[in-house]
């Protein structure tokens, strides 16, 4: 694929940026300054719109929530309940991109589950919590009703009272409301590889396991990376789910994540929005950190020496242009 | 990513371009932009009602029903925004500080953060009802408003009412009648208010009585969360005193409570607004409780909604201690222009002051606000209810103003502070933390200590 | 394909093959369960009456409560008709921009060769992973300051900046157009903006439908958002009035809820259903090799 260089073309380059970086300006640009502004700030208070900037210690705010042992424990919980819905997510999603690009035999009504497994997420983040905080009510609510009917216990269980239930609860909510999305964007990646690999590999006498692991993942590599940061960005900055299932927080704060620790500093109690605008500081720097490593873990090792190359050449050909 | 860098760093320099230094005033209460009189095409004056229900909205379309002069001369535009999804405060606080001709001109809030907009962050923002035309003092001494409430809405800047409700929320204890004869002999509320030791100041009479009562099967109450807010409201000191959080006794004593409740099996467990809750009023939950802490309001939007097999089996008595749950508090914004306050202030005070029988809480109290046979209420003022007729069915034909009026006197509205939704949350978590066996009593209080002072950054 | 030329199985093998293929069908059957449930529940106990939910909240049989919920919840400050035509407002726009502007910017990132570019992409990267929860308050402010409370656009109008769904546009140009065909449109003297419009967006159209989607569904299901910047009723939302009807602070009409929230997703399974069959085909995109 041997990029032409269309340099009388560049100016089209801009003209269509134009529209993006138009509203980007007009509409986040503004409160993403203010909200850094406000990080080095002594903003507290919902009604206050004018701040004086922090003359003794400049980072006092982002102390303050690195010391602060429920950020800590948001942080330690966003991570949990990415990780643990990010891997079974995944795992879901590999099997079923295994099973239904599988050239060998078509698994018969796939269009149909493709359509149905994406479904979960059409549904209101609220509306899935009040049916979940419905499904483990205590002490009456169907699961209970159900593992009394099992005889598998006596007593109404209080689930959402229980730390481990209510993360198990949200990692599963996550996990169903996101697996179908990430199939398609799996499917499609694979759809994209030439079938004449396919048909090479089992000409050659791999089977479908071997096929799976040694040429389709390799393969989509580049829509797996997409799939891990835009999840990883999505699941650090996971709000929804924990802030309405079970009243915030959930039981001693066991799904209290930063983005709710950040929305409840800036909107409620106190609304300590300098501390608040520090917290998302910290997420984004933390984010970039994660999303960088990605990056450079699942660089295409290849894709990088060619664009090398290209720079080199392209510097040896301006420095041969100046030199004429 | 270098290139990215650099981008960060184009953006900072910009950050300090747009810096802007403003300077807080030192005052007693701090004085709010005005904002300008909007008119409509017709050249009436708008007034904007923000509220989390439409029980003051409908409130104005009578008032408007009933003067229609006043619906001649204002407009009134209303924005309900619920409490329920945790955006009202939100909306409100951008709102108010936003200015602009959309922003509130009169708006409500609730107990549970009411005292945030008349002695809080937000309470420059109120305008003192002296400032809306309204004789004040005069009023409330005539209507006789219980003292809970008018504490609750005086800023304590400057000693001005700024707010006042319309409901009376003083709460009773609301039992049933059939489950009453059957363990204690009788359903008369003067008995059954010596057996759980009314007035008592203390629980030592209902635990007896919820003992007695377990030997039948039934439990008290329902959850802990129906004797949480006499608890609360027993307590000398609120939460918060100087920035530092304060566990009064009374409250920490909660903890214990709740505890006892569960272990005895002297409670159904439940959660307030959960399905077993209701289930428990209804009467179709495997063992129904006895009863319920809780105001007027409890009896009559609540209960009466989902109590058609327990329908008149209910009666109520003084509670062993004192307490008041919700309300409703109205506030005028003091941004609005004088022509918009005159007209707020006819509202509020038609709302929360007005004595007459045309007067709202007359109207509320009776239950003829849209018609003969509507909802009764306990309202504000001892002097209309006490021309007023408080007898209802769903009680078996008792008359709850027996009971509810001297409930307002002893509510206290001087141990609140603004944090108390916040706080309150963390608190209830941790209580059932320890009461379901999955923390301990000290770890309960330390990880409520530590989510204080992590939310809200005060001193523990 | 290689499907016609299939190797002869054995016996085993086949019996393998076999319970393979039940084990993906249980598999699939369980998902599929799991996935269709609540929206069953919801379209059940809209049918059922308060009380009865409040007994068991969940039930599989639905129950002759329909017309009678219907009628509380237009007796609520619940408007279906304005709720929707907003919401369709709303989200019609917000996807329309965010799809063709994304596409755009996606295209001028992926064909065009210019100084900036790379610090543009770079810049659209790092942007998408801003926490959105606090740069909130600055927009809040920002909308009050401006006049932008009660208008629609302020809630469709910033989705022409969409860098996340920049990135994906890009990723799949990258692997979906051929340079040729874009110079042999330049060839037959086609305009650049016409060559985009004609001929590229045709060509994007299954990632456009997926992102669509997407984007549809977000922007029909924000909640807290609108309800910051909306104050007057009849520019609410259908989310904003079940929330709403939640919100009555005396008494929970669980019926009344559930078909709210039922008639809140209805739109969304048939915006959808109309497009599924492009999640059906699959998109290509990304590295195709070779």
């Amino acid at each position: 694929m041997g990029k032409k260089k269309t340099l009388n073309y560049a100016k089209y380059g801009y003209i269509f940026s134009i529209p993006f970086v138009v509203a980007y300006l007009i509409f986040s640009f503004y409160p993403i300054i203010n909200t850094f502004l406000i990080a080095f700030s002594d903003l507290v208070g919902p009604a206050r719109k004018d701040y004086n900037f922090l003359t003794g210690d400049i980072f006092e705010n982002f102390k303050k929530v690195l010391d602060n042992p429920i950020f800590k424990k948001a942080f330690m919980n966003t991570l949990k309940l990415w990780i643990c819905n990010f891997i079974p997510q995944m795992v879901i999603a590999l099997l079923l991109t295994a099973w239904f690009t599988d050239t060998r035999s078509k698994v018969k009504g796939q269009g149909f589950f493709k359509v149905v497994f994406y479904m979960p997420n059409i549904i209101t983040a609220a509306t899935v919590a009040i049916l979940f905080s419905t499904l483990f009510g205590d002490p009456v609510g169907p699961m209970n009703d159900l593992l009394k009917t099992l005889g598998f216990i006596d007593k109404p269980v209080k689930f959402l009272t229980k730390a481990n239930v209510a993360q198990n609860i949200v990692i599963y909510i996550q996990t169903w409301m996101w697996f179908g999305y990430t199939m398609i964007t799996l499917i499609s990646g694979v759809i994209g590889i030439d079938p004449a690999i396919f048909e090479a590999a089992e000409m050659d006498g791999s089977n479908r396991f071997q096929t799976f692991i040694y040429i389709t993942i390799p393969c989509i590599r580049t829509i797996m990376l997409f799939t891990l940061v835009t999840s990883l960005i999505g699941g650090l900055n996971m709000f929804d789910i924990p802030k309405l299932f079970i009243a915030n927080s959930g039981p001693n704060y066991a799904t209290y994540t930063t983005s709710v620790f950040i929305q409840s500093k800036a909107f409620e109690g106190r609304n300590l929005r300098n501390e608040a605008a520090a917290a998302s500081l910290i997420m984004f720097v933390i984010i970039v950190i994660c999303s960088a490593a990605l990056f450079y873990i699942m660089r295409d090792k290849d894709e990088a020496e060619a664009r090398k190359l290209r720079k080199q050449a392209l510097k040896q050909a301006k420095l041969a242009s100046k030199g004429v | 990513m270098k290139k990215f860098v650099a981008g960060l760093l184009a953006f900072c320099m910009m950050a300090g371009l747009v810096t802007a230094c403003g300077k807080k005033e030192d005052g007693a209460v701090e004085t709010v932009e005005k904002k300008d009189t909007v008119k409509t095409d017709d050249g009436k004056i708008v007034i904007n009602l923000w509220s989390f229900t439409d029980e003051v909205p409908k409130m104005v379309d009578k008032y408007i029903e009933l003067h229609p002069e006043f619906g001649e001369k204002y407009e009134v535009k209303v924005s309900i925004t619920p409490t329920t999804d945790g955006a009202y405060q939100p909306a409100l606080d951008t709102a108010l500080t936003g200015g602009g001709a959309d922003s509130p001109d009169m708006f409500c809030a609730e107990a549970a953060f009411v005292l945030k907009y008349t002695q809080g962050d937000m309470s420059m923002y109120a305008a003192p009802y002296s400032d809306l035309g309204i004789d004040v003092d005069k009023d409330i001494a005539d209507a006789q408003i219980a003292p809970y409430s008018v504490d609750i809405g005086t800023r304590t800047a400057d000693g001005k009412v700024v707010a006042l409700g319309y409901q009376a929320t003083g709460g009773a204890f609301i039992y049933r009648r059939s489950i009453a004869k059957d363990v204690f002999g009788t359903d008369d509320p003067a008995a059954i208010a010596d057996e759980i030791g009314s007035g008592s100041q203390n629980w030592d009479k209902f635990y007896e009585a919820a003992a007695k009562l377990k030997e039948n099967g039934t439990p008290i109450i329902s959850g802990d969360g129906d004797i949480w807010h006499a608890i609360e409201n027993s307590s000398e000191a609120g939460w918060v005193a100087d920035d530092t959080l304060v566990i009064d006794g009374k409250r920490e004593a909660f903890i214990d409570i709740s505890k006892d409740l569960t272990d005895n099996g002297w409670s159904n467990q439940t959660q307030d607004w959960t399905e077993a809750w209701y289930a428990d009023m209804a009467g179709t939950s495997e063992t129904p409780c006895f009863g319920f802490f809780g105001p007027a309001w409890l009896i009559n939007y609540t209960m009466g909604e989902h109590c058609d097999n327990t329908y008149g089996d209910w009666a109520v008595c003084p509670p062993p201690v004192g307490f008041f749950w919700g309300g409703t508090w109205v506030i005028a914004n003091a941004a609005s222009s004088d022509e918009v306050k005159a007209g707020v202030g006819e509202l509020i005070r038609w709302i929360t002051l007005d004595t007459s029988e045309t007067g709202l809480q007359y109207m509320w109290a009776n239950g003829t606000l849209n018609g003969e046979g509507g909802t009764k209420d306990s309202v504000a003022s001892n002097t209309v209810m006490a021309k007023s007729n408080g007898e209802l069915e769903f009680l078996g034909g008792q008359n709850m103003f027996d009971v509810f009026v001297p409930a307002n006197e002893y509510a206290n509205g001087k141990n609140l502070t603004q944090y108390d939704e916040k706080i309150n949350s963390i608190w209830r978590d941790q209580v059932r933390q320890y009461t379901a066996g999955e923390a301990t009593r000290d770890e309960a209080i330390e990880n409520f200590k530590t989510g204080v002072a992590g939310e809200l950054g005060l001193a523990v | 394909m290689a499907s016609n030329g299939k190797v002869k199985l054995s016996s085993g093998a086949q019996k393998l093959e076999t319970a393979r293929l039940v084990f993906i069908y249980v598999v699939c059957v369980i998902l599929t369960v799991l996935c269709l449930a609540p929206f069953w529940i919801m379209l059940v106990n809209s049918t059922r009456s308060s009380a009865s939910i409040q007994e068991h909240a969940i039930s599989f049989i639905p129950s002759k409560y329909l017309m009678d919920n219907w009628s509380k919840v237009l007796k609520q400050s619940f408007n279906p008709f304005t709720g929707f035509k907003n919401s369709i407002i709303v989200s019609t726009c917000s996807t329309a921009l965010a799809v063709y502007f994304s596409s755009l910017t996606a295209y001028a990132i992926s064909v065009y060769e210019w100084k900036l570019k790379n610090a543009f992409f770079s810049f659209i990267v790092g942007v998408m992973m801003i926490p959105s929860q606090v740069t909130m308050i600055g927009f809040y402010q920002m909308a009050y300051k401006f006049g932008w409370n009660n208008q629609l656009f302020a809630l469709f109008l910033p989705a022409i900046a969409s860098p996340m769904m920049v990135f994906f546009m890009r990723q799949y140009l990258q692997g979906a157009l051929s340079h040729e065909i874009i110079q042999s449109a330049r060839i037959d003297g086609a305009g650049e903006f016409y060559t985009f419009n004609k001929i590229v967006l045709p060509i994007m159209k299954p990632a456009i439908a997926t992102q669509a989607i997407f984007s549809f569904v977000s922007s029909w299901n924000r909640l807290f958002e609108p309800m910051v910047l909306i104050s007057a009723d009849e520019k609410k939302t259908l989310p904003m009035m079940v929330s709403l009807l939640k919100g009555d602070t005396y008494k929970q009409e669980f019926g009344c809820i559930y078909l709210g929230l039922f008639l809140t997703v209805l739109p969304l399974i048939i915006v959808y259903l109309l497009l599924s069959r492009y999640i059906v085909a699959g998109v290509a995109l990304g590295s195709v090799k070779g």
